[in-house]
């Protein structure tokens, strides 16, 4: 009986770890946010991968009680933002595009650039493409303002693929085969991106100052100068306007 | 070498016995190599006065930003949250997290958005973060930076949005590039001392030393 007892311990409690496994496993997916394309600090597994202007860190935050940082890169061009996508960190610099590898997340390895004209530039990506905002600007750099549309198959050798030319260019975000761009005051830019390297120009949102946004599941959330405006993407070359949430 | 110039150049005293005792047996060319590099050494040293006590008398006062500090870093890099939504002074960077929505003040701290019904999403707090310009969040933990520290809060529960850790002085170029560490409009301000923490800005009669265009 004493035995029986055991074994009844021992199955359920293999019944319980399993449980947790998944349990945790189903729930790590769904528990980092999303940022947008202007951020500087992003968070890949166990890692928090940030960049200030000339440095690109790596935080272990294993446990969130005890961070450590990991790894520091000196860099010399300036970082603006940082963008992760699988298992590579997408950087956007002044001077260019820079891919890392985080295949060893404590330790991101420059794997892949592309250089262009000095300005700022957020960058987005998927499987195929990576796409950038050059804004020109006598902050920035004297770049041509646009829609910078790069191959990252090979991801060693970015291949620059079209340059759509947009005025005020600054956040964008992907959604499936919709591309969205900020323009400030010219609008938001919806693209289809059926064909990865030649977007389509599908419309163009108006009534504000476009920054940045943020596609979140059926909702696209943006900032624009004058608070935060919402759109459902239900369909999602066709944003209908929610709620605007005054600043 | 004179008494009189001895007084003058101290710290040269000793290069200057060094040259007197060997020119009797070194060739011109070597002689005037040495002399040059002693100059050299001393070109940008100020005689009979401590850097520290320099003013800059050449150019007049004008109106402008004076640096307030923190009296203690700690208090100032505290961690707050209020129920009561605060207007939005700079927009910063946004995040989207389940059914809420943030937006960086930067220099002051997070605006939070309930989201959970899109068409009445509305703003229902503010977490006070001095010197942040960043976030990020896993699993109910937020990491954002207070100026140069890294700073995790929990907020599982809302109403109780507390430190939960703090690496400090992780990224040492956002305390000295963080928005808060310059003026909020452009024109002359005084240069913030490094080893101080910048809360703010007040309007005073300010040396043209820092401008921010």
């Amino acid at each position: 009986m004493r035995v029986l007892n055991y074994l009844y311990v021992i199955a359920f409690t293999a019944f319980i770890s399993c449980e947790k496994s998944t349990d945790s496993g189903a729930a790590a997916a769904n528990t980092v946010g999303a940022g947008g394309s202007l951020s500087r600090f992003t968070i890949a597994g166990n890692y928090l991968y940030a960049v200030s202007s000339h440095y690109l860190y790596a935080v272990d935050i294993s446990n969130p009680a005890l961070p450590k940082k990991v790894s520091e890169s000196p860099l010399n061009f300036d970082m603006e933002t940082i963008y992760p996508y699988k298992n590579r960190l997408y950087v956007g610099s002044r001077t260019g595009l820079y891919v890392y590898s985080i295949d060893t997340p404590d330790k991101p390895v420059l794997i892949g650039e592309a250089k262009h004209g000095r300005s700022c530039d957020p960058v987005v990506a998927n499987d195929t493409a990576s796409y950038s905002t050059l804004k020109g600007s006598s902050v920035c750099g004297p770049a041509t303002s646009g829609l910078y549309v790069y191959d990252v198959k090979n991801v060693n050798n970015p291949l620059l693929k079209k340059t759509i030319l947009i005025d005020e260019p600054i956040g964008l975000g992907i959604a499936d085969s919709a591309l969205y761009v900020c323009a400030a005051a010219g609008g938001l830019k919806v693209f289809s991106i059926k064909d990865a390297y030649d977007p389509a120009i599908r419309q163009t949102l108006t009534g504000a100052n476009f920054v940045d946004l943020i596609p979140y599941g059926d909702v696209l959330i943006c900032w624009v100068a004058e608070g935060i405006r919402l759109y459902d993407i239900s369909n999602r070359l066709q944003p209908v306007f929610v709620k605007q949430v005054a600043n | 070498m004179s008494s009189h110039l001895n007084f003058l150049f101290p710290c040269s005293m000793f290069a200057a016995k060094l040259l007197l005792s060997i020119n009797a047996f070194m060739p011109l060319k070597k002689l005037l190599l040495l002399f040059s590099v002693t100059l050299f050494l001393f070109s940008c040293y100020k005689f009979g006065k401590k850097p520290e006590n320099e003013t800059w008398t050449s150019t007049p006062k004008v109106w402008g930003y004076k640096p307030v500090y923190a009296s203690s870093e700690t208090s100032a890099k505290a961690i707050v949250y209020s129920a009561v939504p605060q207007a939005v002074v700079n927009a910063g960077n946004i995040y989207a997290f389940h059914n809420y929505i943030f937006q960086i003040d930067p220099g002051s701290g997070i605006h939070v958005i309930d989201n959970s019904t899109p068409s009445a999403a509305s703003r229902i707090g503010f977490i006070t973060v001095k010197g942040c310009t960043q976030m990020s969040i896993k699993n109910d933990k937020l990491y954002t930076n207070s100026y140069d520290d890294l700073v995790v809060l929990d907020f599982s529960n809302l109403a109780n949005v507390h430190e939960h850790s703090r690496l400090k002085g992780v990224f040492p170029e956002l305390r000295y590039y963080s928005p808060i560490a310059q003026p909020p409009v452009s024109g002359w301000y005084e240069c913030p001392a490094y080893d101080k923490l910048v809360t703010g800005w007040t309007r005073d009669s300010v040396y043209q030393n820092c401008f921010k265009n």
